[in-house]
């Protein structure tokens, strides 16, 4: 998971994130950004997601958390 | 389901697009997004220009254009086609089958087998496996598979999910014996439980339209749809398409002996360029072995997808060359579908326009 937030912060089209940061605060967070996560944890981490899952992460670290539980 | 076809060619390929066509730029008012998101749509998915038809144009319009074409060139005799598929999700009426429509306004023999076939982006290999079952008959020799659909027609002008890549089109696929010691080898899978993942809800028997089905409501991702749009759940079809479909593909090729070097091309149905460039990543193909440029160039139009990538890409190539193909497609259904053949000689591979 070391690339995680290096790859977040380019989805998210930001310089750096915050583990506390809520997802549905940033200006590039919209239905193509959670299609990257979606594609990035299936290449990646071999994770399946979905929208409503991802949505109800809510914050760059419930992500990463529920990216680990499903690994 | 594995299936395994003898003796039995594709003749030739022609693809028939609507002259009108609508460019993203031009739409971008109509969805709620910022520059850097069209931007970034435009970059990821493809999203460019595509073809639509105009008010009042029907899939057997399309067809009927297409099949006169290829009898003025002298490339079709009316009185070979021994059978007639079409495969579309929007037929002119409920009844009587569209199929039978075409065959009645292009004067076809009465001794001929019509019908249609109801399945959208995995049409393409269901309607050749079905060419390829009717040919199995002795008097059968020569079947015409019509694909085509006009789903622009149900796609809210505000639903920015499936509006920008959504086409019109319809494409002739010519399927005779072949006297050639040939082997096909398909695959077929469903699953019935995604049935809601790609749906129209209203507008059938089951929810007929009235003013209630047609009112617009918006959902959390910010698009404008009704019950009588075209309604997709976006992450539920990629989850599907890459988890099932490099299994297939790994499955047939198993089942061919065929190893993914010795394939030319991978002509897949045409969703967008992102979802092709993960599936050619997941199943370990280069991009080129994999062309993703329809959406680009003429939206996603169902099961048209796949004659339209062969015409756009090989076209006269394929008049002169053989080619080893493995095609795929899924959607919709849920269904999945592939299969592995070559594709050698055509006597017609080009795209025309309808006017």
């Amino acid at each position: 998971m070391e690339n995680f937030e290096s790859s977040i912060t380019e989805i998210l089209e930001v310089d750096s994130v915050e583990l506390n940061d809520e997802l549905d605060s940033f200006d590039a967070w919209d239905s193509l950004a959670v299609l990257s996560i979606i594609a990035l944890c299936d290449s990646e981490y071999k994770v399946e997601l979905s929208r409503d899952e991802i949505e109800n992460s809510e914050t760059v670290n419930g992500l990463k958390e529920l990216i680990k539980s499903k690994m | 389901m594995n299936l395994k076809f003898h003796n039995k060619k594709i003749t030739g390929i022609l693809t028939v697009l609507p002259e009108n066509e609508v460019n993203f730029d031009d739409e971008i008012d109509n969805y709620n997004f910022s520059k850097g998101q069209t931007m970034k749509l435009k970059l990821i998915m493809g999203y460019n220009k595509r073809r639509v038809i105009k008010k009042g144009t029907t899939v057997s319009d399309l067809c009927i254009f297409g099949m006169n074409y290829l009898f003025e060139k002298n490339l079709l005799k009316k009185d070979d086609i021994d059978a007639l598929i079409l495969v579309t999700t929007s037929p002119d009426h409920f009844m009587p089958p569209t199929s039978h429509i075409i065959q009645g306004k292009l004067d076809l023999k009465q001794d001929i087998v019509c019908m249609d076939i109801n399945q959208g982006c995995s049409g393409y290999v269901i309607g050749l496996n079905q060419a390829f079952f009717l040919l199995e008959q002795d008097e059968i020799n020569k079947v015409v598979l019509l694909n085509a659909d006009i789903m622009s027609t149900k796609v809210s002008k505000n639903d920015r999910n499936n509006r920008p890549q959504i086409g019109d089109g319809a494409a002739i696929t010519i399927i005779e014996k072949d006297s050639a010691d040939n082997t096909i080898y398909g695959c077929v899978k469903t699953d019935g439980k995604g049935a809601d993942v790609l749906i129209i809800p209203a507008g059938g028997f089951k929810l007929p339209s009235t003013p209630e089905t047609a009112e617009l409501k918006e959902d959390s991702a910010g698009n404008v749809r009704s019950l009588d749009h075209l309604i997709m759940k976006g992450d539920d079809v990629f989850n599907f398409v890459q988890r099932e479909v490099p299994k297939m593909i790994n499955d047939l090729l198993d089942k061919a002996n065929c190893s993914k070097e010795e394939i030319d091309y991978f002509m897949f149905h045409q969703p967008n360029k992102f979802m092709l460039k993960k599936l050619a990543d997941k199943i370990g193909v280069p991009y080129e072995k994999m062309p993703n440029n329809v959406v680009e160039n003429f939206g996603n139009a169902n099961s048209v997808t796949i004659p339209t990538v062969i015409t756009y890409n090989l076209g006269k190539k394929l008049l002169k060359d053989s080619f080893l193909i493995c095609m795929a497609g899924y959607g919709v259904g849920l269904s999945w579908a592939s299969m592995l053949l070559s594709l050698e000689k055509l006597t017609f591979c080009e795209i025309i326009n309808y006017k």
